[in-house]
């Protein structure tokens, strides 16, 4: 019996499938991206022009002087606008003393709301938005934490979060998609920035889970060490492992410390990313490093946030997740970002027209 | 009559230069003779400390090497390495030149992010071919360096304050003609021309590199103006009552500095093919650590172009090994730091613990 056994095991454990990366998901979930956002509204629809009549709003950007931040609140002065209330934004060049002096400004003129945009650190002002809130004023944040891995701090009345798990999947999934479930990716991100978490163990967890034959290797560097590190870094690992056919920065805007580190080590490894940065997506057009970027339409960004902060001040049920949509730009549709891209072109507008409805404006 | 008068003033001039210099090389062939006495023909000592960073380049690589051979011994790691680290050896020899006659000059970083900058938006924005492009940032870079000499000369505020503020001045000016944006599709002739070409394998920037490096090495050694310029570093006073120019010989340092570093910034913007309104700022203090590395090379005790050379190399070395080891990220900065310390603490016990200059 065992002499049968033996040989009878072996051979099914011959004609055993090998395990298979699960690409037919990958696939369905780069085709869902890869499609024109469509508005789907946060929660009911409300008079907002009504409950905002007599109150006023105050966002502090982590800097103006970052595109990003600017067009997030370019967002907000859009919806405020078409609402009909007050808001101010408070101009800060990444400097804690002004976010605080922005803080202490929204309170001694008796802002209602405090909304801190784009990954400013709630966590660095605690003293300032406790005294704040005891003077009745509300304090959110904007894109800054996971809609399902990260809570909101007890410190905060509320925020509006980003998914950005599902980000993460989509590039791992693309990556995967692309080399026929043979992806050698080196994954860097800085390790002390508040969504850098997430999109990191999104990318690294889905590579691992769903693709058998992958391989991932993680590197931090602190924003404040891209320009000196991140090119080393890279050409180092591309030179140590030249097999990497994939780098993945979790911010796009690494992406330019990283296409030199790519031409320098003679490396065919192409970069995806996120964050739909202008300049990446000009380097995507203009060349065939940037292979893939998954943007988001940043003043829907700041609609979907002046919506959650609305809700919030007006009592109704609250809205934590921003509903705007994480759409695939490639060079296929990368055209349509505009030349020179810009940070709200190629999404559609379809957002104005669904928060205007929601709002009861029209 | 006057000019008579200014052709006399010259001539003592140079007279009284010629007498310095000949002081100068007596009290080095004194020197020099003294120690071959003492050493018997040789000192070994005063080898150690002028190759002593060359012996720990190699020592590390060997070490590193150990580990990791396959990376470490090949070529194109090296290739590499020299080929990406071109803009870092051009600021730190911006740098060295005031530092040498005396004058801090911390807006390099700022004016090599101005000429980055300048450069994408004229060749990107306004459509102005990059050849033309680069001659107007090298110029700009000239006159900022014109603007700190004239407040550190003419009003007398030290160096340190000046280029502090012209540095965060220069700062408002990126973020203001950059509109705080990066900005991508730079000319693929500069990237041709700093990465893409090769010759042995490296990209052509470290050429540029190099033939900046052996040009100021030739003039701080081989020249009279070399010498004015130590001179008026190692005594300012003594140096005006030799006859020499003080005011226009810092006046010189502090716009080749602007010059060279905005040379930086072209060769920073060839490297990406594009330019960003910050990022440039973060090569201030691996500049400053290079120039102090290196000055305790090859000339210890100067500042000197081959061993700001070295230094980066022997910086980047090591921070290439790290990399090959995949340690974390802080092991970098340990390194880059700590090295920099005990280097530098080594070359002063050999030099029996002389104050710097």
């Amino acid at each position: 019996m065992k002499k049968l056994f033996l040989p009878a095991l072996g051979a099914a454990l011959m004609f055993a499938p090998a395990a298979h990366a699960d690409m037919d998901a990958a696939k369905a979930l780069i085709e869902k991206h890869s499609k024109l956002p469509t508005f789907e509204a946060p929660g009911p629809a409300f008079d907002a022009k009504a409950c905002m009549a007599d109150k006023k709003m105050f966002v502090i950007p982590l800097t103006n002087a970052n595109p990003f931040n600017a067009a997030i609140s370019q967002g907000f002065v859009d919806a405020a606008a078409m609402v009909g209330f007050e808001l101010r934004d408070w101009e800060t060049q990444m400097d804690p003393a002004g976010w605080i002096q922005g803080i202490n400004t929204a309170v001694a003129e008796g802002f209602d709301l405090i909304d801190m945009q784009g990954g400013l650190p709630p966590e660095f002002l605690v003293p300032q938005i406790t005294e704040a809130r005891s003077n009745g004023v509300k304090v959110t944040a904007t894109h800054n934490y996971d809609a399902t891995t990260q809570q909101i701090p007890e410190f905060l009345d509320s925020a509006a979060n980003t998914d950005y798990v599902t980000v993460g999947k989509i590039i791992a999934a693309w990556a995967m998609v692309q080399t026929d479930g043979k992806v050698n990716a080196l994954v860097l991100g800085p390790d002390e920035i508040t969504p850098t978490a997430p999109l990191r163990d999104a990318i690294l967890n889905y590579l691992k889970d769903n693709c058998p034959d992958c391989k991932t290797q993680y590197i931090n560097v602190p924003v404040n060490d891209w320009a000196t590190k991140t090119q080393p870094a890279v050409q180092n690992a591309l030179l140590a492992d030249p097999t990497i056919n994939y780098v993945l920065p979790v911010y796009d805007s690494m992406s330019q410390f990283i296409v030199p580190a790519i031409q320098i080590a003679n490396s065919d490894a192409k970069i995806v990313s996120y964050n739909g940065t202008p300049f990446v997506l000009d380097m995507m057009r203009d060349g065939d490093i940037v292979e893939m970027n998954v943007g988001e339409s940043l003043g829907w960004v700041g609609m979907a946030g002046t919506d959650a902060n609305m809700r919030l001040l007006c009592g109704l049920d609250p809205v934590t997740v921003l509903n705007t949509p994480a759409f695939i730009f490639t060079d296929e549709n990368v055209a349509t970002a505009g030349n020179p891209a810009t940070f709200n072109d190629g999404y559609g507008d379809v957002h104005k027209a669904g928060f205007a409805k929601l709002w009861g404006l029209e | 009559m006057s000019e008579g008068q200014s052709d006399d003033s010259i001539a003592a001039y140079e007279e009284r230069i010629e007498a310095l210099e000949a002081k100068l090389r007596a009290l080095e062939e004194n020197v020099a003779a003294s120690a071959e006495q003492a050493g018997h023909g040789f000192d070994w000592k005063m080898w150690g400390e002028r190759y002593g960073l060359l012996i720990a380049w190699g020592v590390m690589i060997l070490i590193l090497g150990s580990v990791k051979p396959d990376q470490m011994f090949a070529w194109n790691s090296y290739a590499t390495m020299l080929g990406s680290n071109a803009m870092v050896v051009v600021l730190t020899l911006a740098l060295m030149i005031p530092l040498t006659s005396g004058d801090f000059d911390l807006s390099v970083a700022s004016v090599m992010g101005l000429s980055s900058m300048l450069l994408a938006v004229l060749n990107v924005k306004m459509g102005m071919p990059i050849g033309g492009a680069v001659v107007i940032v090298l110029l700009v870079g000239a006159v900022v360096g014109l603007i700190n000499a004239f407040f550190i000369l003419y009003f007398g505020v030290h160096s340190l304050i000046v280029t502090l503020g012209t540095g965060y001045f220069i700062n408002g000016l990126i973020l203001w003609v950059s509109d705080s944006a990066t900005i991508a599709g730079v000319s693929m002739g500069l990237v041709n021309a700093v990465i893409l070409t090769r010759l042995f394998g490296i990209p052509i920037g470290f050429y540029y590199a190099l033939a900046l490096t052996l040009i100021i090495w030739y003039v701080f050694q081989h020249t009279s103006l070399g010498r004015r310029l130590l001179f008026v570093g190692r005594g300012r006073e003594v140096a005006r009552l030799s006859g020499v120019n003080v005011d226009r010989v810092r006046a010189g340092a502090l716009m080749a500095s602007g010059t060279i570093a905005a040379f930086a910034g072209v060769l920073y913007t060839g490297m990406r093919g594009a330019a960003d309104p910050s990022s440039a700022l973060a090569f201030l203090l691996p500049a400053f650590a290079a120039a102090f590395l290196g000055s305790t090379a090859i000339y210890p005790g100067k500042f000197n172009a081959l061993g700001a050379f070295v230094a980066v190399f022997f910086l980047s070395t090591g921070i290439m090994g790290l990399n090959f080891l995949g340690v974390d990220s802080f092991v970098q900065n340990l390194f880059y730091g700590g090295g920099l310390v005990i280097a530098v603490s080594i070359s002063q016990l050999i030099r029996g613990r002389r104050p710097m200059d």
